[in-house]
C-alpha cells in the first residue's frame, strides 16, 4: 500500500470511527456487548456472597478444617463419628419423616443435615438414622466448572450472539447506511480508490468491533476472575492456564470480528434488507456441526469453535442432535483454522471490493 | 492526454428507464450548460461523466480518463450534487477538510485548502457550524466549496444557483467566471434559461434522454431553419422603415414594436438580410440599434424543446 493509499485509509477510519462509536442507531451493540459482562458480575457477586457465607460457617466451627478433613467423611460412618472428626456442626438440621413399614405400621426416620467449612470449601454431609447416607462436597473454587461455564457462555452467546449481530449492526452499515442516509456521494466524489475505501471502512469496521468486544471479553474476564482471592487469582492465572484462555479468548474474538466483518461488509453492498443475510448467516453458522465436511469450511464459527482454547463437555444422556451442536465433533489444528477464518474473510473482501467498483449513486431506487 | 470531455454514442438505462441516449458530445474548455425540462438527463449526464453512475454503453473521458477510475478523474473534477446529504455530525470546515485529507492531502494542506475553499464562497462565519443547522443556500455553498476546494480543471455543477440570493448568485457567477477565464471547464445544469443565457459560452439542450442541440448559443439558433431568425430594429420611424424594407426579397414578416419605436422583423437568412440592409438606402431614419432578437437560449429552448418547465 502506497503512501497516498495509506493516508485515505486513515481519513476513511477516521470519519467512519467517529460515525460508529456516537451513533444512536448503534447503542443496542453496546448493550449487547455489556450483557455477558452483566452477567458475569452478577456470577461474581453471588460467589462472593457464597464465599462470604462459607467463611461464616467455617469461623462458627469448633475447630479451624482442612480440606483433607473434609475429604475424610465416608458413607455409612455415624454421626457421632463425624462429630468427633469435624466438631459439632456449625449448620445443622434434623426433621423426622415418618414412614410405612412392610408390616404396615409406622416408623419414624430420623433425618439430619451436618454443614462444615474448611472456609473455602463447604461439605453437606446427609445422616439417616445417625448413619452418613450422602457427601456432598462443594468446592469454592472450581476452575474446571468455572472454565466451562465462561466457555459456554463465549461460545453460545458471546461468538453465536454479541459479535455476530453487533458485526452486523457495524459492518452492514458501512455502506448501506451511507446509501440510506444519501451521503454515499461524499466518498465517491473523492479522488480513492474504490477497493481503497472498501479497505478503509473495513479497518474502521473492525477497528470499532475489536474496540467493543475486545473490551467487552475483558472486562468479562475481569469479572469473572473477581471473586477469586488473591492466591487462588494467582493459582488460576498461572497454573491453571487462566492467562492463556484469556488471550486466546481476546484472539478469538479478533478473529470473529475478521470474519464476521468481511461477510457483513460485503451483505450490505448485495442486499437492501439485513435481515434476509442474517437470518440466512445465522442458520448456516448454527447448521453448521450438520454440514458435510466441505462445506463447514465456508462458515465462520467452524474456524472459531476449534480455536476456543475449553472444550464443552456432553453430559451424559443428551440428545444426539444438541450433542453435536454442543461438541467440536471435527476440530482442525489452530494454525488452520486461523489460516481458513482469513481464507473466508480474504474470499469475502475480494467479493466487496468487485462489488464497490459497481457501485452506482442511485437514491431515488431505495 | 485529450483537452475535452468526449461522450461517444453514450446511452444509460436504469432498468427499462431512459436516462440519456446515444449521446455525443466533445466538450471544450469554458462554461457549457446543460438545459433541458425535469428528467431530460441533465443530472444523468452528469453523473455519468462523474463516475456516480455506469454507462449501459458507449464511452466517456474527462480530459482522457476513464470515468471508471474515480482516483486519477477526482483529481481532476470536482462536483457540487444536488444531493442534499451530507455525513452525520461535520461542520461546514470538517465536511471540507474530510474530503481534502480522503483526497490525500496532508493534513496541514488539507487546513489551508479547506479555509481558502470556504472563502471563495463566502462561508467563513459559518464554517465552524454543523452543516445539518445551515439553510438550503449555505448547503448549496458548502457543496460548491468542496466541488472547488482541491482547485480541479472541471468543475462539474448541478443546479448550482438554487437557494441562492441574488447577491450570492452574482458572486457565483462570477467565480464561474474566473475559472472559465483561467481555462477550466465549467459544466453547469439549469432550467433557469436567463442564467443560462447570461454566463454560458456554450449550451447542451436535452430532451427526453437525448441531446438535442449542442454548440455556441448562435450558432445552434442559425441551424434552427424552421424558426426565421427576429431582429429588433429601434429607430424614430418604424412605419417608414418598415414600407422601405419589404422591398427586400429576404424579409418575411416585420411588425411594429408596442412601444412605437422599433421594428421587429423576422428573416430566413439574416446574414444576406444584414447584407442588403447596407445597401438599403434609408431616407435618414435614424437608426439607434439593431440587435437578434430570440438568438438567446430561451427562444433556443422553445424552438426545439417546447416551453413546458420553463423558467424565465
Amino acid at each position: 500500500m502506497n503512501r497516498l493509499w495509506w493516508r485515505q485509509v486513515k481519513a476513511v477510519i477516521r470519519l467512519e470511527l467517529k460515525k460508529t462509536f456516537f451513533a444512536k442507531r448503534g447503542l443496542w451493540i453496546y448493550v449487547l456487548a455489556a450483557l455477558p459482562v452483566g452477567l458475569f458480575l452478577l456470577y461474581a457477586v453471588a460467589m462472593a456472597n457464597q464465599h462470604h457465607r462459607t467463611a461464616s460457617i467455617a469461623r462458627q466451627g469448633d475447630k479451624p478444617l482442612t480440606y483433607q478433613d473434609l475429604l475424610a467423611v465416608k458413607r455409612g460412618m455415624t454421626g457421632q463419628e463425624v462429630i468427633g472428626m469435624l466438631g459439632k456442626p456449625p449448620v445443622n438440621f434434623h426433621w423426622v419423616e415418618p414412614r410405612r413399614t412392610e408390616s404396615g405400621s409406622t416408623e419414624q426416620v430420623q433425618h439430619e443435615e451436618y454443614r462444615y467449612s474448611d472456609g473455602q470449601n463447604d461439605i453437606y454431609i446427609s445422616l439417616v438414622n445417625g448413619e452418613v447416607q450422602n457427601v456432598v462436597i462443594q468446592e469454592g473454587y472450581n476452575f474446571g466448572q468455572d472454565a466451562v461455564m465462561f466457555a459456554g457462555v463465549f461460545q453460545f452467546f458471546f461468538l453465536r450472539l454479541a459479535v455476530f449481530f453487533g458485526c452486523l449492526g457495524i459492518f452492514m452499515n458501512l455502506f448501506r447506511g451511507e446509501v440510506l442516509d444519501k451521503s454515499l456521494h461524499f466518498y465517491f466524489l473523492s479522488p480513492i480508490r474504490r477497493d481503497v475505501l472498501m479497505i478503509g471502512k473495513f479497518l474502521a469496521g473492525l477497528l470499532a468491533t475489536c474496540t467493543i468486544f475486545v473490551i467487552s471479553e475483558l472486562l468479562q474476564t475481569a469479572a469473572f476472575f473477581w471473586h477469586f482471592n488473591d492466591r487462588t487469582l494467582n493459582l488460576y492465572i498461572y497454573q491453571h492456564h487462566g492467562l492463556e484462555h484469556a488471550a486466546i479468548y481476546v484472539g478469538v474474538t479478533i478473529l470473529a470480528c475478521i470474519g464476521y466483518g468481511a461477510f457483513f461488509l460485503v451483505a450490505g453492498m448485495l442486499f437492501r434488507n439485513p435481515i434476509v443475510p442474517a437470518a440466512a448467516a445465522l442458520i448456516w453458522e448454527g447448521i453448521n456441526p450438520f454440514l458435510p465436511a466441505v462445506l463447514k469450511q465456508f462458515s465462520v464459527i467452524y474456524y472459531l469453535k476449534s480455536l476456543c482454547p475449553v472444550e464443552i463437555p456432553v453430559s451424559p444422556g443428551t440428545p444426539p442432535l444438541f450433542a453435536l451442536l454442543i461438541s467440536n465433533a471435527d476440530p482442525i489444528s489452530p494454525p488452520l483454522a486461523i489460516t481458513g477464518i482469513l481464507i473466508v474473510a480474504s474470499l469475502a473482501l475480494f467479493v466487496s471490493s468487485v462489488q464497490v467498483r459497481r457501485m452506482e449513486i442511485n437514491y431515488t431506487s431505495e | 492526454m485529450s483537452d475535452r470531455i468526449i461522450f461517444e454514442d453514450v446511452s444509460k438505462f436504469y432498468g427499462e428507464i431512459l436516462g440519456v441516449n446515444r449521446v455525443n458530445l466533445s466538450i471544450p474548455p469554458g462554461i457549457t450548460s446543460l438545459v433541458g425540462p425535469n428528467g431530460s438527463g441533465k443530472t444523468t449526464l452528469m453523473n455519468l461523466m462523474t463516475g456516480l453512475v455506469k454507462r449501459s454503453r458507449g464511452k466517456i473521458q474527462v480530459l482522457g480518463i476513464a470515468t471508471d477510475d474515480p482516483e486519477n478523474l477526482f483529481k481532476v473534477v470536482g462536483y457540487s450534487t444536488q444531493f442534499d446529504a451530507f455525513p452525520k455530525g461535520l461542520t461546514g470546515f470538517q465536511f471540507i477538510y474530510s474530503y481534502l485529507c480522503l483526497s490525500g492531502m496532508e493534513e496541514r494542506e488539507a487546513e489551508r485548502a479547506a479555509w481558502q475553499a470556504i472563502e471563495r464562497v463566502n462561508l467563513i462565519e459559518a464554517a465552524t457550524r454543523k452543516v445539518a443547522a445551515y439553510s438550503k443556500g449555505m448547503r448549496q455553498r458548502i457543496r460548491l466549496a468542496q466541488a472547488l476546494a482541491h482547485n480541479p480543471k472541471v468543475l462539474v455543477l448541478d443546479e448550482p444557483l438554487n437557494g441562492l440570493d441574488p447577491l450570492a448568485r452574482a458572486e457565483m457567477i462570477a467565480l464561474f467566471r474566473a475559472s472559465a477565464a483561467e481555462g477550466c471547464y465549467v459544466i453547469i445544469s439549469s432550467h433557469i434559461l436567463h442564467e443560462v443565457d447570461v454566463i454560458s459560452d456554450q449550451v447542451i439542450l436535452l430532451s427526453n434522454g437525448y441531446v438535442v442541440a449542442e454548440g455556441q448559443i448562435q450558432s445552434v439558433r442559425n441551424e434552427i431553419q424552421e424558426h426565421p431568425t427576429q431582429i429588433l430594429i429601434r429607430c424614430d420611424r418604424p412605419r417608414d422603415l418598415a414600407a422601405r424594407l419589404f422591398q427586400s426579397e429576404y424579409m418575411i414578416e416585420a411588425s411594429i414594436h408596442k412601444d412605437g419605436r422599433g421594428l421587429l422583423l423576422k428573416t430566413r437568412d439574416a446574414d444576406r438580410f444584414y447584407l442588403a440592409m447596407n445597401e438599403l438606402a434609408l431616407d435618414g431614419i435614424q437608426i439607434e440599434s439593431i440587435a437578434p432578437a430570440d438568438d438567446d437560449v430561451l427562444s433556443v429552448y422553445e424552438y426545439l424543446i417546447g416551453n413546458e418547465e420553463v423558467v424565465r
